[in-house]
């Protein structure tokens, strides 16, 4: 319903309901605050927000007063303003007088509030309280002395991240904020509370007294690790992006970002870049202006494959981490020149069973549903923000079901089973099975020997009684023996429950690298097959295939071949690039090129580059379309990379057909190994990002097993597994290791 | 960390509130808790209750440390709460914890040698019309003196 307020003598519309604080916001009327927060709990404790309401005795916080029908609101009358000034030298009795060394100064609220409401001269002349800072970890700063008790990094934990970790302990002048562990803080998300505190309390480790924020100029950004996209900005200054903070997108990250997102920008400045074009004369390395190098990979391309029109022999290969123009000039130039062997899916045993369920839910749309089933995915670590939407929904009843191997640490209730990956695709059979019987359809073939478990028939009950469910496939299932089968058997459960469904096996910007096609037709190999075939050059884009390859051995043999010419694009270097490849080309980062990154919505959010790369460094796209053009290859005219956004824009897309059988008699292994690198790991620049490295989440290097499995492997837990410290895991499903680990590939290393 | 007969006790205070509602024992939890560890709590016992609450850590720690009532240092037989707040502080209690302290050879928060005695300062006890005043056990004692206050103490055994 709608009401007629006034404020400040202004007739306003407002909803009945609605705070006084949120009307002002809207029509650009500023009132003070701290404690408030539009994504976080009322708590009205900081008084700063004191409105006059006529007809009320005492001024009344405009944060907790909802508006009411012929309301009338002063916000600038004497009797408001002497509220204010009067929390304000409140507030300021006990906060130091130390913005000159704060990190804040400059950005911060009381700061800023004071200026308006505070006095020149402090009538208190007692002494300050002094709180000792509280290490809580890598990336938050704390100086407590400087808190003033908005509580909204508590409120933060136990409203938005899910875990109360910072608390108010003591009382009246002993109050403090505080976490209670000694670990710290340990959220993923935990950056936030960097943004939403006011003041200098808490502040970002890694750029503490680094700049002013004057100093900086912020670009808008988006996060490319995962498949969510997160708005941000990048803070840069003399060509460094110097910190991150987030952006509000409510379609996509609302207003948080998670702190993979905000902290891996350190990795930028890492000692191992690739600073310049280097090639490899008789097995020395040497450090060679662009052209040189260019001319080199000509000639080698030419030597080895295009005099002799051995284009079977030439294969593409590049990370689901770069943008959709530098795949997209990557497949043009491969495709232009004759070579059909183009892949991004690295990561993947058995490419012709995958996971290839399409997503058909908005993000937003997560928060709304009332039953989920989520399918090996530890999401809270794997794609945070989709975990975020989730857990609103469950806090707002919806009823979360998980099949795991491992009894994963959700910050919400989930009805958790713990589930083999051999068992998944039979556990889904008895599912549809179930709801076939109950919709009384006709029995497909292959479900006539299936016998639905009690699980698989409630599975199926909840999800026909839902009004509105979601079936989400995860990243543990890349590699599973059954995948394909698990995907189509959810597209199949989708379709009788009207469920929709996520795929989460896309991650960074597969989508980006579906859309441009960079996959081979059906004349063209793949990855395995490439790796299989005897090939005599290839073109790596920002690939290491220590990380990202399913079988790094095998890939590092297949590129270290006798007789094989490899260009490398990378951002950084390695040991093991400089062993297999003839040619480096430094390449820009993530912040250091512009592009366009896909997210799981199909939304293309375009950027531009934050800072320039260091060095001799340059955008791959450009470096492709140099190549492009040096191969004398037609239509690679661009000035800039929209330019090469639009073509993709207008070109029309390839639909890939997928097997769409269900076959549940295939042979599944014995012992199951899901090999996740720890979220801080996921891709190039994480890995170098030391902060986020050196966090708890950062640490995680576990296989976990549970003791019939680690007996069986006669493995205890002060052995390895894979070169991983083996843990045992009473609540983990039989006959599997599940590895979350922050060190390279299990068979990495050349042979 | 709980003894079965503690939880027997949290229990009782669990079934008097709704079903899921069961942190909101957490106060009576640890008192119960304090009572079996030397009258006192330490982190590792307030997580145990939190634990056993399934609440945060931290949340059980706020409740623990925003009471007076719950102690997280050793305490005397006897623990002496003197306000201290408005009311008591203008009737002069600070001279008088001043003198209980030099009295006793302790500070605030602190036992005395023997185990006997301890000293808090506490929020209002709502006893304002007697004020200056302390609470020992159950019984409070109002408009102190000096001499009333060596009086009470030295009669502590
Ligand atoms: S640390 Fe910052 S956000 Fe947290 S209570 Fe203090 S001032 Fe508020
Ligand atoms: S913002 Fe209203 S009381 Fe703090
Ligand atoms: S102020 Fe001491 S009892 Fe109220």
């Amino acid at each position: 319903m709608i009401v007629e307020i006034e404020i400040d003598g202004k007739l306003i519309n407002a909803n009945t309901g609605e705070m006084v604080i949120a009307v002002t916001d809207r029509e650009g009327i500023s009132v003070p605050r701290f404690c408030y927060h539009k994504k976080l709990s009322i708590s009205a404790s900081c008084r700063m927000c004191l409105v006059d309401v006529e007809g009320a005795p005492k001024p009344q916080p405009a944060c907790s007063t909802p508006v009411a029908e012929g309301m009338k609101i002063h916000t600038q009358n004497e009797k408001a303003i002497a509220s204010q000034k009067a929390v304000m030298e409140f507030l300021l009795i006990n906060h130091p007088l130390d913005c000159p060394i704060c990190d804040q100064g400059g950005e911060c609220e009381l700061q800023d509030v004071a200026i308006e409401y505070g006095s020149d001269v402090s009538r208190f002349s007692e002494g300050k309280r002094i709180v000792a800072p509280s290490d809580i970890g890598p990336l938050i700063q704390t100086d407590m002395t400087r808190c003033i008790h908005c509580t909204r990094c508590v409120r933060f934990g136990s409203e938005i991240a899910g875990i109360m970790e910072m608390g108010a302990t003591g009382r009246g002048e002993e109050l403090k904020i505080e976490p209670f562990l000694a670990e710290g803080i340990t959220s993923e998300l935990s950056g936030n509370m960097i943004d939403v505190c006011p003041v200098g309390a808490l502040t970002s480790k890694p750029f503490r007294y680094e700049l002013r924020s004057w100093q900086m100029s912020s670009v808008e950004s988006i996060a490319r690790h995962d498949l969510v996209g997160s708005n941000l900005y990048a803070q840069t200054y003399k060509g460094n992006v110097k910190r991150v903070v987030s952006g509000d997108n409510d379609a996509v990250n609302e207003t948080w970002i998670s702190d993979r997102d905000r902290f891996s920008y350190e990795g930028l400045t890492h000692e191992n870049r690739l600073l310049s074009p280097q090639i490899k004369v008789e097995g020395q390395w040497k450090e060679v202006e662009w052209d040189v190098a260019l001319d080199f990979a000509i000639k080698g391309l030419n030597n080895n494959i295009l005099n002799s029109r051995n284009l079977a022999k030439l294969g593409g290969l590049a990370s689901n981490t770069a943008t959709i123009e530098e795949l997209h000039l990557m497949q043009k130039l491969l495709r232009e020149i004759g070579c059909e062997n183009i892949d991004h899916r690295l990561n993947v045993k058995d490419l012709n069973n995958t996971i290839h369920l399409k997503s058909t839910i908005k993000l937003i749309e997560l928060e709304t549903i009332d039953q989920a089933l989520v399918i090996g995915a530890n999401l809270r670590l794997e794609q945070p923000m989709i975990n975020h939407r989730l857990r609103k929904a469950q806090l707002s009843g919806a009823n979360i079901t998980t099949l795991n191997v491992k009894d994963f640490n959700f910050n919400y209730k989930v009805d958790s089973h713990i589930t083999s990956p051999n068992e998944i695709a039979n556990t889904l059979a008895g599912v549809l099975k179930a709801l076939i019987d109950k919709t009384k359809q006709e029995l497909p073939e292959y479900l006539s020997e299936v016998m639905p478990s009690e699980q698989s028939v409630a599975m199926a009950n909840n999800l026909l009684e839902a009004n509105n469910s979601v079936l989400i496939l995860g990243e543990h299932l890349i590699n599973n023996a059954q995948a394909s089968s698990i995907s189509n058997l959810t597209a199949e459960i989708a379709k009788l429950t009207n469920s929709s469904t996520l795929n989460l096996t896309a991650t960074a910007n597969s989508l980006g690298a579906q859309l441009v096609n960079f996959m081979p037709n059906s004349k063209g190999m793949n990855t395995n097959e490439m790796l299989d075939a005897d090939m005599r050059a290839f073109i790596l884009l920002d690939v290491y295939p220590e990380y990202d390859f399913h079988h790094s051995a095998t890939a590092l043999n297949a590129l270290s071949s006798d007789d094989m010419f490899v260009i490398s694009l990378n951002s950084f270097g390695s040991e093991l690039i400089s062993q297999y490849s003839d040619v480096m080309l430094p390449m820009a980062a993530m912040f250091e090129t512009s592009g366009t990154h896909m997210n799981i919505n199909g939304k293309a959010q375009s950027f531009r580059a934050s800072v320039g790369a260091p060095g001799e460094a340059k955008p791959a796209w450009k470096i492709l379309k140099v190549l492009a053009d040096l191969l004398e290859l037609p239509g690679f005219h661009y000035e800039n990379s929209a330019q090469v956004m639009s073509e993709v824009a207008h070109q029309s897309t390839q639909t890939h057909e997928y097997d769409t059988s269900i076959d549940l008699s295939k042979q599944t292994a014995m012992l199951e190994t899901i090999w996740m690198h720890s979220p801080y790991q996921s891709d190039v620049l994480l890995r170098h990002a030391k902060s986020l490295s050196a966090s708890q989440i950062g640490h995680m290097n576990t296989a976990s097993m549970n003791a019939s499995t680690a007996q069986a492997l006669s493995l205890n837990n002060k052995d390895t597994y894979l070169g991983v410290p083996v843990e045992i895991d009473s609540i983990m499903a039989d006959q599997c290791v599940f590895v979350n680990s922050n060190q390279a590939t299990n068979t990495g290393g050349l042979q | 960390m709980i003894s079965d007969n503690a939880k027997k006790q949290i229990n009782s205070w669990i079934e008097k509130y709704p079903q899921g509602k069961q942190s909101s024992a957490v106060m009576e939890a640890l008192k119960v808790v304090q009572a079996e560890n030397n009258n006192q709590l330490n982190h590792d016992l307030i997580q145990a209750v939190a634990d056993y609450l399934d609440m945060p850590g931290i949340a059980a720690a706020e409740v623990a440390t925003f009471y007076e009532n719950y102690n997280h240092k050793p305490v005397g037989k006897h623990i002496i709460r003197f306000c201290h707040n408005i009311s008591c502080m203008l009737t002069g209690a600070d001279d008088l914890i001043s003198h209980l302290e030099a009295k006793l050879g302790v500070k605030t928060g602190e036992v005395t040698e023997d185990g006997l005695i301890s000293v808090k300062k506490v929020e209002c006890l709502g006893a304002c019309v007697g004020a200056p005043m302390f609470q020992i056990g159950d019984q409070y004692y109002e408009n102190l003196t000096t001499d009333k206050v060596d009086e009470i103490v030295d009669g502590l055994k």
